[in-house]
């Protein structure tokens, strides 16, 4: 068996976990389980695409930077990317989560979720077509790198990429005021607001935060598989499954689970059958559930 | 007579519309007092102050600190305007650290204020200081409501506001926290506090108010009301009172 499944899993692994991150963080922060957060990755990334091809219709042809498949026209484009997601989800949640938050039902809000997920997916189906398109058709030569592994520039860029900014955002939640009041609101919603956090200003950080991660995931699914308006959605059990698997409300956790299904997924595509990778996460969904419900990192309430 | 810190008047209040908890009750904290708000169960206590605090919505009535108008001011924006509460229970962030209950309430400090301030609570109150990177949910109870009157304090409050702070805890406990209610004053801290002990509340407090069926129906020295028979009787809850006294059918209202 090649070792090859680790590179493959680390960089799906990235991807989940940058995405259960805000799954993460709005579970345990807004209290339910965003359905739509698999479609603000499709939209981020379709996004960055528009800004893509807005930059190469001004600029002309942009060379990419030295070994990697995209220049700067991406990057830019990712920034505004992550800003229109961020955007998308406060306006969102403005015209409907935070109404129905109002009224005090979660499963209510979950429900309004998967509608919007649905809405969300058809809209870029209509305006983008349901055909996957690409960031870039170049073909980058993966480079051997020792015990039968081989890994292309674009590959290792987006790993580093993904360990800055699970790194950033540890920082920001331990270290900062913004942090520690997301932390206070996760844990007693009512006493936040009694030692004077602005619990609106919180939601709102947590949207942006969360979203504008989301993007960064889907322009790494974009770079490295392949854009379609599924792409959002064929995520979320992964990542509800690494959410879930870290422990809710544990940014560590979530990133650390979604190491644990890609390996794990692309571990058994290549020892039992590519058909089964889906069926990975809900394996390790259900064992975490029945095992430790808590999670890796998760703590009981006290 | 020393300037006013709180005065609420005629306050009316509910968590639903037209069943009103509090009916109509009247206050008035001076300067580096502590005032107890004493009452049988059900009369409304709990719900005053945390109407006050911003927390149940007010009807009718006004509430004033410093001469200013605070009436229903949303929660969070209390401590900026001088009003440091603390509830009952749950009243510390269980899985973050003393340091960072500590910290997260800063918020309105300038940033270079907060680790001296920090410093100070733990000069105050050495057992946090000892434990400052324990989770906060490992401390005992006596701890924790330690922390949570830190918590508050660090914000350089006008008044203090605290829900039944020896609710609880052992005697040995309610003794230390009244203690430390006292030296807190001491240091110039105005209080409010509701008490279901009212012997221990009475002991620290200057003055106080009881509170039958949500309005204010005596008010004294807290050394003398102790020997009221009225109080007693209202306070023990002997004896049903009369509609006429209350100016209330029996209603039983809630907490």
């Amino acid at each position: 068996m090649s070792l090859q499944f680790v590179v493959d899993g680390l960089l799906t692994g990235s991807m989940i976990g940058l995405g259960a991150i805000g799954v993460t963080l709005t579970y345990s922060i807004l209290r339910f389980s965003n359905f739509a957060h698999g479609d603000f990755m499709a939209w981020g990334t379709y996004a960055t695409l528009a800004v893509v091809s807005a930059i190469g219709a001004t600029f002309g042809k942009v060379a990419p930077i030295a070994p990697l498949s995209f220049g700067w026209p991406l990057l830019v484009a990712l920034v505004v990317g992550m800003a229109f997601t961020a955007l998308l989800a406060l306006l969102l949640d403005k015209v409907l989560f935070s109404r129905l938050r109002a009224q005090g039902q979660a499963i209510i809000v979950v429900m309004a979720s998967f509608g919007a997920s649905m809405a969300l997916r058809s809209l870029l189906e209509f305006s983008f077509t349901s055909r996957p398109t690409y960031f870039s058709r170049a073909i980058q030569i993966a480079m051997p790198v020792g015990f039968g592994i081989r890994i292309t520039p674009d590959q290792i860029a987006l790993l580093l990429l993904t360990a800055l900014l699970v790194l950033g955002v540890h920082l920001l939640m331990t270290r900062t005021q913004i942090g520690r009041s997301m932390q206070a609101l996760s844990q007693n919603a009512a006493l936040a607001r009694i030692v004077g956090i602005d619990v609106a200003g919180v939601v709102r950080v947590t949207w942006i935060l969360g979203a504008a991660l989301a993007c960064v995931a889907g322009v790494m699914i974009g770079i490295l598989v392949q854009i379609r308006p599924f792409m959002g959605f064929d995520m979320l059990l992964p990542m509800f499954a690494a959410a879930i698997l870290g422990g809710i409300g544990s940014i560590p956790g979530a990133v650390l689970g979604g190491l644990i299904i890609g390996i794990a997924e692309a571990g058994a595509v290549q020892l039992i059958g590519a058909e089964w990778r889906a069926a990975v996460s809900f394996i390790i969904l259900m064992a975490v559930l029945f095992v430790r419900p808590i999670g890796l990192f998760g703590v009981r309430e006290r | 007579m020393s300037e006013t810190v709180l005065d609420v008047r005629d306050l009316e209040a509910g968590y639903e519309p037209g069943v009103p908890i509090v009916r109509g009750a009247s206050i008035t904290v001076r300067k580096s007092e502590i005032v107890v708000v004493l009452g049988p169960n059900g009369a409304g206590k709990s719900s005053f102050i945390k109407a006050i605090a911003g927390l149940v919505p007010i009807t009718r009535g006004t509430v004033l600190l410093d001469g200013k108008d605070i009436t229903a001011a949303p929660a969070h924006t209390m401590v900026r305007l001088g009003l440091a509460f603390v509830p009952q229970t749950e009243n510390i962030f269980p899985l973050m650290s003393v340091e960072d209950n500590l910290r997260v309430a800063c918020g309105i400090l300038e940033r270079r204020e907060a680790p001296a301030r920090i410093e100070e609570m733990y000069a105050m109150f050495p057992d946090l200081a000892r434990q400052r990177r324990a989770a906060a949910g490992n401390l005992s109870g006596g701890q924790r409501q330690m922390l949570a009157v830190a918590r508050a304090l660090i914000v350089h409050p006008k008044l203090l506001v605290l829900d039944e702070p020896s609710a609880g805890l052992s005697p040995k406990f309610v003794s230390m926290v009244f203690e430390m209610l006292a030296g807190i004053r001491k240091a110039g801290v105005t209080i409010l506090l509701v008490e279901q002990n009212a012997k221990a509340a009475l002991a620290t407090g200057d003055r106080a108010y009881v509170l039958v069926e949500g309005k204010d129906s005596h008010e004294g020295v807290a050394s003398e009301l102790w020997n009221d028979p009225v109080v007693a009787e209202l306070y023990l809850g002997q004896r049903p009172l009369s509609a006429e006294k209350t100016g209330h059918a029996e209603k039983g209202g809630a907490a």
